[in-house]
């Protein structure tokens, strides 16, 4: 069992504050996300779990066990960055067996060999244990720092961008390797990323930070359907979230800003009657590209600005007065730069931020 | 306005074989986009269409004219490199004033054009700004409006927005292609971002350890990849590329994946361009969203085991395990409910391509 708790924890480099009072709970065996922008604290909360930060304030837990004031080896975790740090003149073998030679251990010769053997069939490098490691490309190289994390049998696993040096193709492979891989281990996984994509396709549950605090923690569909501000909105979903401000009239059952206007229907009229509006209607909408759609008539008009393949799908760039707006259509629909159209909103998927704030109105 | 012409170009760093044998043809106006991965040649054959590198053997032309003997600035061409290359004391205005004014613009004319690219690139309130107040974006837009202003004959760009973040990328993107609308002057664009490449270019050069894979539309190239390496460089999620063996059957060719028993129901106009390959080792290939993918039985289907699911937001990858190969499949978000589940698979005939493995080549129908 290992769970990984934070409690009220904060860590300051000199007059910067990396993380506020950071509260939160994974689950044993969850494979969860730290995610968020350069900056936003999530390498220094990981390092932290790691014991190789001392927060300030508050406590780390490792299976209901306060660690602070252990070292970073009796915490029992393993660590992977992105940057594969082996020992270049050393063979596969010697560099996945090295963290089990340590006298603290006491593995004989046949536990290590077992161990090893075991782990390198985990992450598929058996083929390469005799090779050294300098002669390995980056993904063999980031299986090998994955397989030396593996082989010490840890109670936590702790990996920060561990699939970003990687190519495109590359880390989409790994993606669902290490997913796969984690589910069949049943070991707890902090993984930290700035690629939503990853946080998505990986994550249990996702913790998305910004500017040392943690904003919101979900599953991924949570966090995509229901975000609770608009920068969670926009940081996660690609092509973005298009947002635009409006103003609000729902005796008139109207959302407008300049040309882009539209009648709210019965149901979203509804939902806005029963939540507390800036008192002036004026509000942030976000709609995600896939939401919105082209229609022959009575839509809000608009020209075709941009138009990019996708290849399977194309993503239409709308422009209406000032507004730009992305929409998802099909890959085979004909559309030409320029053409005038009319859009709608798939009103049950529309989102409602504080313009101030940014906090959303609905969740 | 100028077409661009590489005829039998080599490049040679030391024993390092960078360009080989490069043959292309960009037409006036064209938006062409430079594909591949580090290493590949394609910055190198676009410092060549610069003049900043010169060639082995082989020839340039720019407008039907000789080029590949001749200095940088007697091409008319622009180069925008990734890096913010503006000069620190200068105002956004200034900087991009600076070509026009080198070459002796009449002020009234400067102004003129400088508001005008920069009315296009929406930069317009920050002209008076220095670079060191400026965004990442923002001085990337400068930097583009100092190369645009001279009205190049031909823009070379050279990973421009690479640098940029994931949303700025996205409306740079957009901006781009739209300012190519409208300027209409020869583009040349190296990325090693395949979304980049798709959106942007009128047509892609996929290039590979110096040698151009395919010249063509973003369509054709993602419909039609000519070998296993385009296939699985352009389009994410990547193509699903998997060992098959075929055989004649009672009723046409049958294809298995690795570990089944019954074949896949293929059309024959699907299996045609494996009637001259029985016997080759031979890889299928299909793209996610061209497996149709149902909850129950249903006729020319094939069982699959939910292995995982992927949630993107707008849609799900779901990883199938079909006999003993792995294909992932796109689904509308949420359509399967949970890992271990039985699902049935129909690939699309019309989507459904082979590949000589040995070769890399796309097998074509009569070939």
């Amino acid at each position: 069992m290992a769970q990984v708790s934070l409690k009220q924890v904060s860590k300051r480099f000199g007059a910067v504050s990396a993380i506020s009072d950071l509260s939160l709970d994974i689950r044993d065996r969850e494979f969860f996300v730290l995610l968020g922008p350069t900056g936003a604290g999530k390498s220094t909360t990981l390092r932290c779990i790691a014991g190789l930060e001392q927060p300030e304030a508050g406590d780390v837990c490792i299976a209901e066990q306060r660690v602070n004031e252990w070292s970073a080896a009796q915490r029992d975790v393993a660590l992977v960055f992105q940057q594969y740090s082996l020992y270049p003149n050393y063979t596969v073998r010697e560099n996945l067996a090295f963290p089990l030679r340590s006298k603290l251990r006491k593995l004989t010769q046949q536990q290590i060999d077992e161990r090893v053997a075991k782990a390198a069939n985990t992450v598929r490098i058996a083929h390469l244990l005799e090779r050294r490691t300098d002669r390995l490309s980056g993904g063999e190289m980031q299986r090998v720092s994955i397989g030396r994390a593996i082989v010490r049998e840890p109670r936590v696993f702790l990996m920060d961008e561990p699939l970003s040096n990687l190519d495109a193709k590359l880390r989409e492979l790994l993606r669902a390797e290490l997913k796969g891989l984690q589910q069949r281990l049943g070991t707890t996984l902090v993984f930290v990323t700035h690629d939503q994509v990853e946080a998505m396709t990986m994550g249990d549950r996702v913790g998305l930070m910004n500017k040392g605090k943690l904003i919101q923690v979900g599953a991924p569909h949570e966090i995509y359907n229901r975000p609770k501000n608009s920068f969670v909105a926009s940081f996660v979903g690609t092509p973005a979230i298009n947002l635009f401000d409006a103003r609000l009239d729902l005796a008139a059952g109207r959302a407008s800003d300049g040309a882009l206007s539209f009648d709210l229907d019965e149901a979203t009229r509804h939902t806005l009657s029963s939540v507390a509006l800036p008192a002036d209607g004026k509000v942030r909408i976000g709609v995600r590209p896939e939401h919105v759609r082209l229609v022959g008539a009575g839509g809000i008009a608009g020209s075709l600005y941009g138009a990019e393949n996708h290849g399977a799908e194309i993503v239409a760039i709308l422009q209406s007065g000032d507004h730009m707006l992305r929409a998802t259509i099909a890959a085979d629909a004909r559309v030409t730069l320029n053409q005038p159209l009319q859009f709608a909103f798939a009103q049950d998927k529309l989102h409602f931020f504080d313009p101030v704030t940014g906090d959303s109105l609905l969740h | 306005m100028a077409d661009i012409e590489v005829i039998d170009a080599e490049k040679r760093f030391g024993t390092n074989h960078v360009i080989r044998k490069l043959n292309l043809r960009i037409k006036d106006g064209e938006f062409v986009v430079l594909l591949g991965p580090s290493g590949c040649g394609k910055t190198t054959t676009l410092r060549a269409l610069a003049g900043l590198e010169s060639i082995d053997s082989g020839e340039i032309r720019i407008k039907g004219r000789r080029v590949d003997h001749l200095p940088p600035q007697q091409r008319d061409t622009a180069f925008v490199f990734q890096l913010y290359s503006l000069y620190p004391h200068l105002t956004a205005y200034d900087n991009i004033a600076f070509p026009l004014r080198a070459s002796g613009k009449p002020e009234a004319e400067v102004k003129k054009q400088v508001t005008q690219v920069a009315r296009v690139l929406r930069i317009e309130h920050l002209l008076d700004k220095r670079p060191s107040a400026l965004a990442g974006g923002d001085m990337q837009r400068v930097t583009i409006g100092r190369a645009l202003v001279r009205r190049p004959e031909a823009m070379l760009m050279d990973e421009p927005i690479g640098a940029l973040d994931a949303k700025l990328r996205e409306e740079m993107r957009a901006e781009l292609r739209r300012l190519h609308v409208e300027n209409g002057s020869t583009t040349v664009y190296v990325t090693h971002d395949q979304v980049e490449a798709m959106s942007m270019g009128d047509k892609i050069g996929i290039m590979n350890d110096g040698v151009l894979q395919q010249y063509d539309s973003p369509v054709t190239v993602y419909n039609t990849p000519s070998n296993l390496f385009v296939a699985q460089f352009v389009g994410s999620p990547i193509m699903n590329v998997v060992d098959c063996q075929c055989q004649a059957g009672a009723g046409g060719i049958e294809v298995r994946l690795a570990g089944m028993v019954d074949p896949l129901v293929l059309s024959a106009a699907a299996t045609a361009p494996l009637a001259q390959h029985a016997g080759d080792a031979l890889a299928l290939g299909i793209r996610p969203e061209a497996i149709h993918l149902a909850l129950n039985a249903a006729p020319e289907h094939v069982q699959a085991k939910v292995h995982l699911i992927e949630p993107l937001g707008p849609y799900d990858i779901v990883d199938l395990a079909v006999g003993n190969a792995t294909l992932r499949a796109r689904t509308p978000s949420r359509f399967v409910r949970s890992q271990g589940d039985t699902v049935w698979i129909k690939l699309d005939d019309a989507r459904t391509h082979f590949f000589d493995k040995r070769s890399g080549l796309r097998l074509q129908a009569g070939s």
